[in-house]
C-alpha cells in the first residue's frame, strides 16, 4: 500500500523537486532536459523507497499528500511554469 | 540503521521485487536473446545458400515504394542490410514495412508472409507482447524495479565486501538462494541501475512528459521536448515537386562528414517536396554515446546539420547513452554477450527473489495459500517463457519449411501462448520440486533442440553462415546456463533437504484412531 502511494505521488512530487532545481540552477532547463527527466526517474524510485518507512499508510499518504502542495506552492513562486520560450 | 528500518526496507525490496519479478524476468529473457535481435532477423528466416551477404539497393527499394505509395514519401526509413527494409506511415499513421524481396522483376509489390520471431522476441522484451498498455506497464515496473534496487543497496551496502564471498552450500535452501541472490545482485548492480533508469525513461518517457507539462513547465514542454530529441525540426511540404539527389549522394555526403560513420538507417521526410530533408542516421565506432545523425536537404545533399560524438548539444548527448547502455550496442560482440550473460543472471536473480519471498513468508506465518501460490506462479511463468521461446523457434523452422509457412507469424506466437499456459497449469496442479526438475530438464532439451533441428531442416552446412551460428550459439548456452541451475539444484538436494513449501504437507490424521495408530 505504502509503495503505492509512493508510486502514484512520488511522480508528480519527484517532478515538481527537479523543476524546483531546474528554477534555481542558472542554466536554462531546455538545456538540460534530458538529464532532468533522467533525474526525476531516478528520484521516483528513491521516493518509492522513502514512502516505506513511515509507521502506517496514512502517516506517509499525509506525508505526500503535503510535500506535493509544498513544492506546487513553492513552484508558483518561479517563472518556471509557462515562462516565455 | 535501526533493526526496524532495515526490515522495513527488507520487507519492500521483497514486495516490489515479487509485483515486479514476473515481468521483469519474462524482459530480461526475451531481452537476453534479443541481443542477437539482427542475428535473428537472419535466423528466422529460411536458410539461402546463394546469399552473397551484400548489401541489397536502397535506392531501388525507395524507388519502388514510391512508385505503389506515393504517401510514404512523407516519412520513410531505410534499413540497409541484404534484403533492405523501408519503413513508412500509411494514411492511417500506421506503419508498414516493405522488404526489397517483397517486389519482383516489374516492380510489383508480391507480399510473401514472413516470420515475425525476433519482433515477437523484442516486444516481449519492451512490452511483454501487450498491445496498448505494454509500454507503459513495462515503464512503471522499470520504477518499481529501480526501487528495488535502492532498497536492495540500503541493505546490502554495509555488508558488501562479506557477501560477496558468501555463497556456501551448507544450512538450509532458503539460505542458498538468499546468498544466490545476493551474489547476483551485487555483481550486476551496476547493469541492473543502468537498465532500471533508461528502462523507466523510455516506458514512462509519455507519462513523465504528461505530469511535467501539466505541473511544472506548462505548454512550452513540448517544443522543448521536441527540440532536445530530434535531430532537425519536422519540415512542411511546400508543394513543389523537384529532383531529389539519391540515396547514394545522401551517404556520400555522410561519410564526407563523418568519415567512420556507420549507416543504421536512412529516414527522409517530405522526399521529392522542395522542403525534403533526409537524416543519414548511424554510429561512430570508438564512443559509448555512438550516435550520429547528418542531416541533409533532399534535393542537392547540402548539409543542414549534424550531431555526433563530441559535436552535439548536451541534450543529445545525454539522450544517446540512454540508448546505447540499454541497448549494449556501444562494444562490438563482446558487450553484446556480456549483456547476454547479465540477463540470464538477471533471470536468476527475480527466480530467486520470488522464490525467498515466498518462502520467508512460510518461515514468518507458517504454510500459507499466498506463497504456495507465488511459487507455483513463479515456476510456471519462468519455465513457461523459457520454454514457449524454444518452441516458437521450433515452430518457426517446422513452419516455415511446411505446405503452412504462410502461417509461420501465428505459429510461433501461438505455440509461444500454448505452451505459457500449459506450463502454468502444470505448475498450478504438479507438486513444486517435481515442477523444477522437469522444468529445467524440458527446457534444456527444448534449447538443445532448436539448432539441430535448424541444422536437421535447412542443412548442418547453414550453421557456417556468421549469424545462424551465433543464435544457434546463444541458445545453446541457454541450454548450458539451465543445466549449470540444474547442477546446482541437484547438489543442493542432496545435501540438505528442501524448504518446507517445496514439499506437500501430507493429509493431516483424519480420526483419533488415526493418530494413536501413527
Amino acid at each position: 500500500m505504502r509503495a503505492l502511494l509512493g508510486t502514484v505521488l512520488g511522480l508528480p512530487l519527484a517532478l515538481m523537486l527537479c523543476g524546483l532545481l531546474a528554477a534555481i540552477l542558472p542554466v536554462d532547463w531546455r538545456q538540460w532536459l534530458v538529464l532532468y527527466l533522467l533525474l526525476s526517474v531516478v528520484l521516483w524510485s528513491a521516493l518509492i523507497t522513502l514512502a516505506a518507512l513511515p509507521a502506517s499508510h496514512w502517516r506517509t499518504a499525509v506525508w505526500l499528500v503535503a510535500a506535493n502542495g509544498v513544492a506546487w506552492i513553492v513552484l508558483q513562486t518561479t517563472g518556471l511554469y509557462g515562462a516565455a520560450a | 540503521m535501526k533493526a526496524d528500518t532495515l526490515r522495513k526496507h527488507i520487507d519492500l525490496h521483497g514486495w516490489l521485487g515479487m509485483l515486479a519479478g514476473l515481468a521483469l524476468f519474462v524482459a530480461f529473457f526475451a531481452g537476453a536473446l534479443n541481443m542477437f535481435h539482427e542475428e535473428l532477423h537472419h535466423w528466422q528466416e529460411p536458410y539461402v545458400a546463394e546469399s552473397d551477404g551484400g548489401e541489397g539497393d536502397l535506392q531501388a527499394l525507395l524507388d519502388q515504394v514510391l512508385a505503389v505509395t506515393p504517401e510514404a514519401a512523407k516519412l520513410m526509413y531505410l534499413v540497409p542490410g541484404d534484403d533492405p527494409v523501408a519503413l513508412w506511415q500509411d494514411a492511417d499513421q500506421e506503419w508498414q514495412f516493405d522488404h526489397a524481396s517483397d517486389f519482383n522483376a516489374a516492380g510489383e509489390r508480391v507480399k510473401k508472409p514472413r516470420s515475425e520471431l525476433a519482433e515477437f522476441i523484442n516486444e516481449l522484451h519492451y512490452k511483454l507482447a501487450l498491445p496498448v498498455v505494454g509500454l507503459y506497464l513495462m515503464g512503471i515496473i522499470s520504477v518499481l524495479y529501480g526501487a528495488a534496487l535502492i532498497g536492495g543497496l540500503v541493505i546490502h551496502w554495509p555488508k558488501l565486501k562479506k557477501e560477496f564471498f558468501a555463497l556456501r552450500h551448507q544450512g538450509n535452501l532458503r539460505r542458498y538462494w538468499k546468498n544466490l541472490h545476493n551474489l547476483v545482485g551485487v555483481i550486476s548492480f551496476p547493469f541492473h541501475a543502468i537498465f532500471a533508469i533508461t528502462g523507466a525513461a523510455m516506458g514512462c518517457f509519455a507519462l513523465l512528459a504528461l505530469v511535467a507539462g501539466t505541473l511544472v513547465f506548462g505548454p512550452q514542454l513540448q517544443g522543448a521536448i521536441t527540440d532536445a530529441t530530434e535531430a532537425w525540426p519536422t519540415p512542411q511540404a511546400s508543394g513543389e515537386s523537384v529532383a531529389m539527389a539519391g540515396v547514394e549522394a545522401y551517404v556520400a555526403a555522410a561519410r564526407a562528414e563523418l568519415p567512420d560513420l556507420r549507416v543504421d538507417w536512412i529516414e527522409l521526410q517530405q522526399y521529392g517536396d522542395r522542403n525534403a530533408v533526409v537524416d543519414v542516421a548511424g554510429s561512430v565506432p570508438g564512443w559509448i554515446a555512438h550516435h550520429a545523425h547528418v542531416v541533409l536537404a533532399g534535393d542537392d545533399a547540402r548539409t543542414l546539420t549534424v550531431t555526433s560524438p563530441g559535436n552535439r548539444p548536451f541534450n543529445h548527448a545525454a539522450l544517446s547513452p540512454v540508448y546505447s547502455l540499454h541497448f549494449g550496442d556501444y562494444g562490438g560482440l563482446l558487450v553484446r554477450s556480456l549483456y547476454f550473460v547479465l540477463g540470464l543472471l538477471g533471470c536468476l536473480l527475480f527466480f530467486s527473489g520470488n522464490v525467498m519471498w515466498a518462502e520467508r513468508r512460510t518461515d514468518r506465518q507458517g504454510p500459507s495459500r499466498s506463497a504456495i501460490i507465488m511459487l507455483r506462479v513463479t515456476l510456471g511463468v519462468t519455465f513457461g517463457v523459457m520454454a514457449g521461446l524454444a518452441v516458437s523457434c521450433l515452430a518457426n523452422k517446422v513452419v516455415s519449411h511446411s505446405p503452412w509457412a504462410g502461417a509461420v507469424a501465428w505459429s510461433e506466437k501461438g505455440a509461444f501462448l500454448a505452451v505459457l499456459l500449459l506450463t502454468l497449469l502444470l505448475a498450478l496442479r504438479a507438486a513444486p520440486l517435481a515442477m523444477c526438475r522437469w522444468g529445467l530438464r524440458g527446457c534444456i532439451a527444448l534449447y538443445l533442440l532448436v539448432p539441430l533441428v535448424q541444422g536437421g531442416l535447412e542443412g548442418f552446412a547453414s550453421w557456417r553462415e556468421p549469424h545462424i551460428h551465433l543464435v544457434n550459439t546463444a541458445l545453446w548456452a541457454v541450454a548450458a546456463s539451465l543445466a549449470a541451475v540444474e547442477w546446482l539444484r541437484v547438489r543442493r538436494l542432496r545435501r540438505a533437504g528442501p524448504h518446507p513449501l517445496w514439499v506437500p504437507a501430507p493429509p493431516a490424521p483424519a480420526s483419533e484412531a488415526e493418530l494413536a495408530s501413527s
